[in-house]
């Protein structure tokens, strides 16, 4: 078997070669941002894309984070996320477990309509939805995005976090069953931590999904004080569209905490792509 | 009596335990997903009195040439689209796979490079790419002053011609790993058992490639192509960012997503031809495209519980 797979040194090289140009392409856009962001003004960015900066205009992240309310969109970014984690993360476990633990009549059916939520997309269902959340009168507040956003995210996680508990034995919780144990209880101190780890991909895939979601606050958001970073960018495009080492610094701005949660599970991100990769 | 009380007990907590979810998404998704089947048989700009119009709003769809046309053009272009991104992510995701699973050098850096992407938001990789491939931006310059491949600038996203493919461009950058991902674990899925068998026959590295590991990758390629379809045929992220609800230029870049989108909430500010109703009928409609993806989709997963 590792015979099959070593490459002869020519081989070797040439593959080498194909994977750096991918390389090349994949990491160019962004060097480029970094690279351009960095420059003092427009002329440089035009005159030679490719150049180091005259001088390291750090300036520019300042200017962009406060010349565009970006405090503003990444706390109600922070505030939709992470509301969402929590949301997402303790209903659909609780849900999940007595789906499957304590199974009644309907359960079947009901498990059935979660996964309707996992074949058709919420947003197609945009028109009814925003009848829904206009008559509630949650147009224009964060809570309604969290909500909506929270419930676009619920299939996936109840089908993730129902796949795991099936795969798990039930010894521990008929034990506390048998010393009398009521549902609360087992849920909290016996199924929480026995399906952390499916609880941890679901949180992330519900950070990173939520942090990035686009047409969901367009939808549901009018005033510029309620914008999650997403629609912000937008905003920020409106001011600073020619003004590109600007915008490659706002661009940069809004990539970092995904790419520092990719960075601290990128094992997971990967896990979590193959076992419930039914959402993108 | 003990006994039933511990019963009524863990019977009125197991509906607490459910309520929150099941109400969560029984309201915000749920319903929804079943009112599609009422709002589509009104009329109803968005506020004032509903109108019951019956089927109305499919036969203008189906009949009326200034919706056919629309839809046509939006579907159609929504084929294309797909199109392009599929054969991109399978050709290019297998040919990478391939090469990673050999004993390449530095694979695993290279791995979690291709992976960088694919975290990123889609409004941050719209917005970037548009500045990478604008007419005075970096990508012109190489190719024209750099590498001399062409006289002037290329539009990418104002030639009517060139945008929908660039759109598809972007997806593919964006989401190129997911494929490579799901590929090369169905090539390392593989190895263990049927290739020491196929060595062990003697075969050589392009039978075995042929014979053992392209069968084996027919299931990763059916699940990528209809994970790509549902997303594509739903989400227009990029088209409403970078050309907005028109999808400008000259509806060049109108999809289905798009469409939908127009017909509930306008394509600008000034349009007075709004209809819920018909946003509904369109969401039906694309809704039934992809049911056979997505049942297909569903079913596979629940099988392999």
């Amino acid at each position: 078997m590792e015979r099959l797979f070593k490459l002869k040194p020519l081989e070797q090289a040439v593959v080498q070669l194909i994977l750096l140009v991918y390389t090349a392409i994949v990491v160019f856009p962004i060097g480029i941002a970094i690279l351009n962001s960095l420059k003092p003004n427009l002329g440089e960015v035009y005159r030679s894309p490719f150049g180091i900066p005259s001088e390291w205009s750090w300036d520019n992240y300042a200017e962009a984070w406060f010349g565009a309310n970006f405090s503003t969109y990444f706390m109600n970014s922070a505030i939709i996320s992470l509301s969402c984690v929590v949301v997402v993360t303790l209903c659909a476990s609780s849900t999940a477990f007595v789906i499957v633990r304590m199974p009644f009549r309907g359960s079947t059916f009901l498990f059935g309509c979660f996964m309707l939520g996992v074949v058709i997309p919420i947003r197609l269902a945009l028109a009814p939805l925003f009848v829904i959340v206009k008559s509630l009168g949650l147009l224009d507040s964060l809570l309604g995005v969290i909500l909506v956003q929270s419930a676009s995210m619920m299939p996936v996680a109840v089908f993730i976090l129902t796949a795991f508990l099936r795969a798990v034995p039930a010894e521990l919780e008929d034990a506390a069953k048998m010393d009398g144990a009521l549902p609360f209880e087992i849920y909290w101190r016996v199924v929480v931590p026995l399906i952390r780890p499916a609880l941890a991909t679901v949180a992330l895939l519900t950070f990173v999904q939520s942090w990035n979601e686009y047409f969901l606050p367009l939808i549901f958001l009018q005033s510029e004080s309620n914008f999650p970073i997403t629609l912000g960018m937008t905003q920020f495009r409106l001011r600073f569209d020619v003004q590109w080492h600007l915008m490659f610094a706002g661009i940069l701005i809004m990539l970092v905490p995904t790419i520092v949660a990719f960075l601290l599970a990128s094992r997971q991100f990967i896990q979590g792509l193959t076992q419930g990769g039914l959402k993108e | 009596m003990a006994k039933s009380s511990y019963k009524q007990k863990a019977n009125w907590q197991r509906m607490a335990l459910l309520a929150p979810g099941v109400l969560l998404y029984g309201i915000f998704n749920f319903l929804p997903l079943l009112g599609l089947l009422a709002l589509c048989l009104v009329d109803w700009p968005g506020i004032g009195p509903m109108e019951f119009v019956g089927l109305k709003n499919f036969t203008d769809l189906f009949g009326n040439p200034f919706f056919r046309d629309q839809l046509i053009r939006a579907f159609g272009q929504n084929m294309i689209f797909f199109a392009i991104i599929i054969a991109a992510m399978l050709l290019l995701g297998t040919f990478f796979a391939l090469l990673l699973s050999f004993g390449t050098k530095g694979r695993h850096i290279y791995r979690s490079l291709f992976f960088l992407p694919y975290p990123l938001a889609g409004a941050a990789v719209a917005f970037l790419l548009e500045l990478i491939v604008r007419t005075r931006g970096p990508l012109n310059v190489l190719l024209v002053q750099g590498l001399h491949l062409v006289d002037k600038p290329i539009g990418f996203l104002g030639e009517p011609s060139l945008a929908l493919p660039t759109l598809a461009a972007f997806y593919s950058w964006h989401r190129m790993s997911f494929a490579i991902i799901l590929i090369l674990s169905a090539i390392v899925a593989v190895r263990i058992q049927l290739i020491e068998a196929a060595m062990l026959d003697g075969a050589s590295r392009r039978q075995t490639l042929k014979a053992v590991v392209f069968p084996v990758l027919a299931p990763a390629f059916i699940l990528i192509t209809v994970i790509v379809m549902v997303d594509v045929f739903n989400n227009a992220d990029y088209t409403l960012l970078l050309m907005g609800p028109e999808g400008s230029p000259g509806r060049a870049t109108d999809i289905m997503g798009t469409f939908l989108f127009r017909s509930a909430f306008g394509g600008s500010a000034t349009t007075v031809d709004v209809n819920f109703g018909m946003s509904a009928a369109i969401g039906l409609v694309t809704a039934l495209i992809i049911l056979p993806a997505a049942l297909f989709l569903a079913l596979r997963n629940l099988r392999r519980d």
